[in-house]
């Protein structure tokens, strides 16, 4: 038989029984339909760090307190031992001075920030004025401290653009008061939008968060490195200049790509986990392809002894039993897929989800595959079927 | 005349394993080109065994079916089909028609498993069923026609590959007795075409209007 008549008459037997077959079909669809968009998905987490980390700039190495590992635990790093503290920047400023462009300590609290009535709990950031170019803040309106502010240990602060929201929906921060811990702070400037982790933050100057809050220990120091240092080299010798005061599991440094290297190494062992579990969806997908391809072969027992008598080979039999079942996965495989991208184009509205080609593929052939895997035997035992029984078959 | 198919000490024998079925024993017959048979016998005799060996669906437990002159013992599954699907035109008692299928489609399908180029699959299919009176029933499918009308499309079906034998099982069995003497009728307009037609029946009246007669009985050929 023609492959294009095995085809045609594959798709005729299987709209016979529309419903029956895209019931049939439905276990694929859903399989294929989780497995790419639940890849779409992480991807779209992967891209939202990588974007969070890109705007930053790429040659910033952090000085964390303690052991600080992504790969164990994840989540926020544990400061429970936290050694870290102002010292720590002149070491880095004497003995590794050729590296950097920039350097500031980083210390970062959540707050309470109480304008008049309302209230916000924002993460207090504080710096030194240099903290402004190494982190790229894009200021809305006003000023950021100066190092004249951070040395006279001022009551000026910058609000993240949620912040600013909140506390002045129509006012102009610039110039009010507003209240931490009792103590009155002055509003100099604030920030455009900038990202999730961003726009809820509080920019003061080290010095008044320790002197005014009592906060003496530094959440990091952020070093940007000038552009022709080698990360690696510029890393090593800023441990180096640590190490002088602390012990090698007191603190932890990173460059950009460590973090990130991290970050996706946790987002792969999670994209393959849940495609594996997808995976198991499929699976089941191909149990009921198989059901009812047996079911189908025996209702058609006399049709399997006509075609016979009239001239039909056992492997044309096969074929066109196996044709029905891949062509079930098949058309499966494609409607999982388009239901997986109109759930990306919804879902990217919130995160930059993105279907790659090889999650693509991955549904598109594991569908194919399973219509083979779970056709075959149906396929088979039709083909196997002695034509007289067939024919006599009531 | 020419002989088309010689069948030599055929036997069928079912081995059960508690009893031993004998369905034919040690058949010898000749059928000649252009010869129109009626095979008759008791239910149970053995002879849908007889036609589905002559139709070579089934291949005897001893003995030889020469067709043609060409032996077709000990011939590939492949070899055989190809043979039924150009030689061999079979009409069973209960139509065998694809359900849900239209007239033309089901004429069509022994095409569909041949040599036959399918741009000429159409064009075949409505002489077909133009010669059987069913011109104007081409798209009508299987379930919409009469037992009659099924049974001309099955005709239709056997006759689309020109093939050197028609093998009737019961034609007529499923019919009532006017619908039955028009199949029987078309069957010898057939045989009048210069067509061989071998038909089983029950029916003395019916076997009586064949050029021969062949009664089996417990398998074996009592009088041809
Ligand atoms: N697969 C089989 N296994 C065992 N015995 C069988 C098998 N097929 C047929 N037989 C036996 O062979 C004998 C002949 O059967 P066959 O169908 O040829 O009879 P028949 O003459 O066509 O009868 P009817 O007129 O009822 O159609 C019967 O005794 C039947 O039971
Ligand atoms: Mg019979």
């Amino acid at each position: 038989m023609r492959t294009s008549e095995i085809f045609r008459s594959s798709v005729v037997a299987l709209s016979l029984n529309k419903i029956r077959t895209f019931l049939t079909m439905l276990g694929v669809i859903i399989g294929v339909f989780a497995v790419v968009a639940l890849v779409s998905v992480v991807k779209g987490f992967e891209n939202y760090i990588t974007d969070q980390f890109n705007s930053l700039g790429s040659n910033l190495i952090w000085v964390m307190p303690g052991m600080v590992s992504f790969e164990q635990g994840g989540g926020e790093p544990s400061f429970a031992n936290n050694k870290l503290d102002s010292k720590h920047v002149e070491l880095i400023e004497r003995y590794a001075s050729d590296i950097y462009s920039e350097i500031s300590s980083v210390v970062r609290v959540p707050k309470t920030i109480k304008y008049k009535t309302k209230t916000y709990t924002a993460t207090l950031t504080g710096g030194t004025e240099r903290m402004y170019e190494i982190l790229n803040v894009q200021l809305d309106l006003g000023r950021f401290f100066s190092k004249a502010e951070v040395d006279s240990k001022a009551r000026v602060l910058i609000l993240g653009s949620l912040v600013t929201e909140e506390l002045f929906p129509t006012k102009n921060p610039i110039g009010e008061k507003v209240k931490i811990d009792g103590i009155s702070f002055t509003v100099i400037g604030t920030a455009k939008p900038w990202g999730p982790n961003f726009d809820d933050r509080v920019f003061i100057p080290d010095t008044t968060i320790k002197s005014s809050l009592g906060v003496d220990r530094y959440t990091g120091i952020i070093v940007r490195v000038k552009d022709d240092e080698d990360m690696e080299d510029a890393s090593r010798k800023i441990k180096l200049a640590v190490l002088r005061d602390l012990k090698e599991d007191d603190f932890t440094v990173m460059s950009q790509k460590d973090i990130l290297s991290s970050v996706n190494s946790i987002l792969n062992v999670l994209s393959v986990g849940l495609a594996a579990i997808a995976g198991i969806s499929l699976f089941v997908g191909g149990i009921g392809i198989m059901n009812i391809m047996l079911v189908s072969v025996t209702e058609r027992t006399r049709e399997i002894g006509l075609r016979k008598a009239l001239g039909a080979t056992s492997k044309d039999i096969l074929i066109q039993f196996l044709t029905e079942s891949i062509l079930i996965g098949f058309l499966g495989g494609a409607l999982g897929l388009i239901l997986a991208w109109i759930g990306t184009l919804i879902a990217s509205s919130w995160i930059r989800a993105e279907i790659p080609w090889w999650s693509v593929l991955l549904g598109f052939g594991f569908s194919v595959v399973v219509g083979v895997v779970f056709g075959t035997y149906p396929a088979m035992s039709a083909s196997k079927k002695d034509p007289i029984e067939s024919l006599r078959y009531e | 005349m020419a002989s088309l198919m010689k069948v030599i000490n055929v036997s069928k024998i079912y081995d059960l394993g508690s009893e031993v079925i004998t369905a034919l024993n040690n058949v010898n017959i000749e059928i000649y080109k252009g010869e129109f048979i009626s095979i008759i016998g008791k239910s149970g005799s053995g002879k849908s065994t007889l036609m589905h060996i002559l139709g070579l669906l089934d291949t005897p437990t001893s003995g030889e079916i020469i067709l043609n002159g060409q032996n077709t013992k000990g011939m590939k599954e492949k070899e055989l089909a190809k043979i039924r699907n150009k030689e061999i035109g079979f009409v069973f008692q209960s139509f065998n028609l694809l359900q849900r299928t239209t007239t033309l489609d089901n004429v069509m399908l022994p095409l569909k498993y041949s040599d036959i180029p399918s741009y000429m699959w159409r064009k075949k299919g409505l002489d077909m069923l133009k010669m059987m009176g069913l011109e104007n029933r081409l798209h009508n499918k299987s379930n919409e026609l009469s037992g009659g009308q099924k049974q001309r499309v099955a005709i239709a079906r056997a006759l689309i590959n020109d093939p050197s034998i028609i093998l009737a099982d019961e034609p007529t069995g499923n019919l009532d007795s006017k619908t039955g003497d028009e199949i029987i009728e078309l069957f010898s307009d057939l045989h009048k075409q210069g067509r061989t037609v071998v038909i089983v029946t029950h029916n003395e009246e019916i076997a009586d209007l064949a050029q021969r007669k062949i009664i089996i009985k417990d398998g074996e050929v009592i009088e041809q």
